[in-house]
């Protein structure tokens, strides 16, 4: 069974590297050095407690060498140093220096070695602290002499040195994990560079690049990406050639033909009636290859946004009417109640002129010709909205209409590349417009509604570069 | 098949009576595509006119310094000598109207063709019928041959201070002092538009309208391009306009001194 696990960030985990890293390494240190120090310690406080035993036993052996002198005599002028005891065993009678130690206090093993005649040294534990029992055998005398040394000191120091050993490493573990945050964050710094720029690149500055950099760990990243974003780049700018090159390439044989059937045209006195419906034939399919042939490269070229915007204020009216008769469509289609001004728009006329004929086209094809269209402002912009007669567009095909040869009910049935629309919604989109697809209030039919910014809204659009110059 | 005489062909075709009894005008088509060049001279020549094909830019300048040429449609993407080095050259020899024909409508394309000389464009695909209405906007509009409105006087000072800058409607001229200014067809066309009166404020579109017969759809940048060429021909210092302004949001105006 697996617990669900949190994925943690890059930054967590190097700064818990360090932390981690840093506490083993101190503690490792730590217990070394108490060790070590606890070792020469503890021998040290037991040579100690061996010479100054060594020496109180020689002092207690010359004392009872004198005749007639109690052992109680001695040990009352034996000054042993503060923390040790002096006990002497003699003829199976125990002698104290102090009150709170006795025989119970001389562990049996120093007790075992001195009767065999030899001395001993053991570490025991007096009124609950560590001691050193010395034992030493008196023979000249007939005594056992042994001393008891207890090491509080000792044990104080080394609780100590415990204490700053773990202080210390608590510290270098905190340390060891601020630093690990600033490497992090060191390391990660970067990336966040690089997840800006693909942002950026991805918005379509296609320019940017990531500035070069001194750092050799970091400039094979920044080498990487500047050249992907290159390669990308060029890819881009390849395509958009590619489609001026397929522009010229169509569109010089296109002319050729639509030129010479127009001087057909212009001759069809001429010509037998057989062949004035052929050539009539020609002619309409002509005009229509022309019309997909301009929709493709017109979409080709707002979609690689190097369409230019060659903006001038006009009417919105006067921009729908002008398109209404301009494709033969009846003036009076147009509904309008706004007064004179309040929908202006920046626009560039030729190109918006295709998408609303384009608009008016698909109504045409698809849905039954035109019923209505109305110009209105609406905030900071202007609303346009065409309605038609057909059966309105499903709701989950509202969207998808506007891609590119995605055509409304069965497919094949109609006429038309199914470009219109995606036409028309990538030429207001490259006017910071928004184009949607509803139903016609109180119709069957779809409105189509086409929303544009007013001028004052479009930066820079409102005077022409030429004009500036002029 | 051989071609019917051009009387029947006039005859039968109403949109070529402007050009009865007249002598038929020269166009220069240099273009590059067999096709297009084959396809425009049949169609041009049933629109009236006389017609001469080049391939070549280097071809077509030598015809250009042989004969007159009334009109000029040129291709911009041409192998060798290309469209801009062509109208450039052609320049100083002719001052007929000059049309260029682009493939692309980039922005840069069609000003460079403007600012080299040309005076309107037309972009492939086109259709016959509207290089034609642009041919004859140009020609009709020829040096003298518009008639000046009624009360407005022929003869125009621009300029009072010596030697005078005069545009002389009647005679079709422009001069400073004795000196001959040498305008295009086209500038001196918009001159007279904007000496007619002088003083009121002309709008790009009305100018478009005026000297190029354009609508609705009419590139304004024509009319800037061409405003800053007669600038730098009649305006004492061409970075300073006195003569011809701009203003602002409106137009350009005719003020002279």
């Amino acid at each position: 069974m697996r617990l669900p696990v949190r994925a943690v960030g890059l930054r967590t985990t190097i700064m818990l590297s360090f932390a981690v890293g840093a506490l083993l390494l101190s503690a490792v240190m730590g217990i070394g050095t108490y060790l070590t120090a606890r070792d020469y310690l503890v021998d040290q406080r037991e040579r100690a407690a061996v010479r100054e035993a060594f020496a109180d036993a020689s002092y207690v052996r010359d004392g009872l060498l004198t005749s007639g002198i109690e052992v109680s005599d001695v040990l009352g002028r034996v000054a042993p140093a503060a923390d040790s005891t002096v006990l002497v065993k003699r003829f199976d009678r125990w002698f104290s220096s102090s009150l709170e130690l006795g025989e119970e206090d001389v562990p049996a093993q120093v007790q075992r070695a001195v009767d065999e005649g030899e001395v001993a040294v053991v570490w025991t534990r007096a009124q609950d602290a560590p001691a050193v029992a010395v034992g030493v055998p008196l023979p000249a005398v007939d005594a056992q002499f042994f001393e008891v040394v207890a090491t509080q000191e000792l044990a104080r120091t080394l609780a100590t040195l415990r204490i700053v050993l773990l202080v210390f490493a608590a510290f270098t573990a905190a340390a060891g994990a601020l630093l690990g945050r600033w490497a992090a964050r060191r390391v990660v710094a970067p990336l966040d560079h690089v997840a800006g720029a693909a942002a950026q690149i991805a918005g379509g500055a296609l320019d940017t690049r990531l500035p070069t950099t001194e750092d050799p760990d970091l400039a094979t990243i920044v080498g990487s990406f500047n050249s992907m974003v290159d390669a990308v780049h060029e890819r881009i700018e390849r395509d958009a050639r590619f489609a001026a090159d397929v522009s010229h390439e169509l569109r010089s044989p296109l002319t050729a033909l639509v030129t010479s059937v127009d001087v057909l045209d212009g001759r069809r006195d001429e010509l037998s009636e057989r062949s004035r419906r052929a050539l009539d034939l020609i002619k309409s399919d002509l005009h229509r290859f022309q019309r997909v042939l301009e929709d493709l490269l017109e979409l080709g070229r707002l979609e690689s946004g190097a369409a230019r915007l060659d903006g001038s204020i006009l009417d919105a009216r006067d921009l729908v009417r002008f398109a209404l008769e301009e494709s033969g469509r009846d003036p009076a289609l147009l509904r309008t109640s706004a007064g004179p001004g309040g929908t202006l728009v920046a626009v560039d006329k030729t190109q918006l002129h295709r998408a609303l004929v384009n608009l008016f086209e698909n109504a045409e094809r698809h849905a039954g010709g035109v019923t209505g269209v109305t110009v209105a402002p609406d905030g900071d912009g202007v609303v346009i909205t065409v309605d038609d007669a057909g059966p309105g567009v499903p709701i989950e095909d509202r969207e998808r209409i506007f891609e590119r040869f995605v055509r409304g009910g069965s497919r094949g049935s109609l006429p038309g590349a199914g470009l219109g629309l995606s036409l028309v919604a990538e030429t207001v989109r490259a006017h910071g417009g928004a184009i949607w697809c509803g139903s016609a209030p109180g119709a069957s039919g779809a409105r189509f509604t086409l929303r544009l910014p007013s001028p004052d809204v479009v930066p820079d659009r409102a005077a022409s570069p030429s004009e500036v110059r002029a | 098949m051989t071609s019917p005489p051009a009387e029947v062909r006039g005859a039968s075709s109403p949109r070529r009576d402007w050009q009865h009894g007249r002598v038929p005008e020269t166009l220069l088509i240099l273009e590059d595509d067999d096709g297009i060049r084959t396809a425009l001279r049949m169609a041009m020549e049933d629109e009236g006119y006389r017609v001469v094909d080049m391939a070549r830019a280097e071809d077509a300048l030598r015809v250009v310094g042989e004969q007159t040429v009334d009109l000029m449609l040129v291709d911009l993407m041409l192998g060798g000598m290309d469209g801009y080095t062509f109208i450039r050259r052609a320049r100083p020899a002719s001052d007929a109207p000059i049309i260029v024909v682009s493939a692309r409508n980039d922005t840069v394309d069609i000003v460079a063709a403007l600012e080299a000389g040309a005076d309107d464009y037309v972009t492939k695909p086109f259709v016959v019928k509207e290089v034609s209405a642009r041919l004859r906007a140009l020609l009709r509009r020829g040096r003298g041959g518009a008639a000046p409105d009624p009360g407005v006087a022929d003869r125009v000072v621009l300029d009072t201070a010596e030697p005078a800058l005069v545009l002389d409607m009647s005679a079709g001229t422009v001069r400073r002092g004795d000196d001959s200014i040498h305008l295009t067809v086209t500038e001196y066309r918009l001159l007279c538009e904007l000496a007619s009166p002088t003083g009121r404020v002309r709008s790009r579109q009305s100018l478009l309208d005026a000297v190029w017969d354009k609508g609705f759809f009419g590139d304004e940048r024509i009319v800037d391009v061409h405003i800053r060429r007669l600038r730098t021909k009649v305006e004492r210092d061409p970075g300073d306009p006195q003569l011809v302004v701009t203003v602002r949001g409106l137009g350009y105006r005719l003020d002279p001194r």
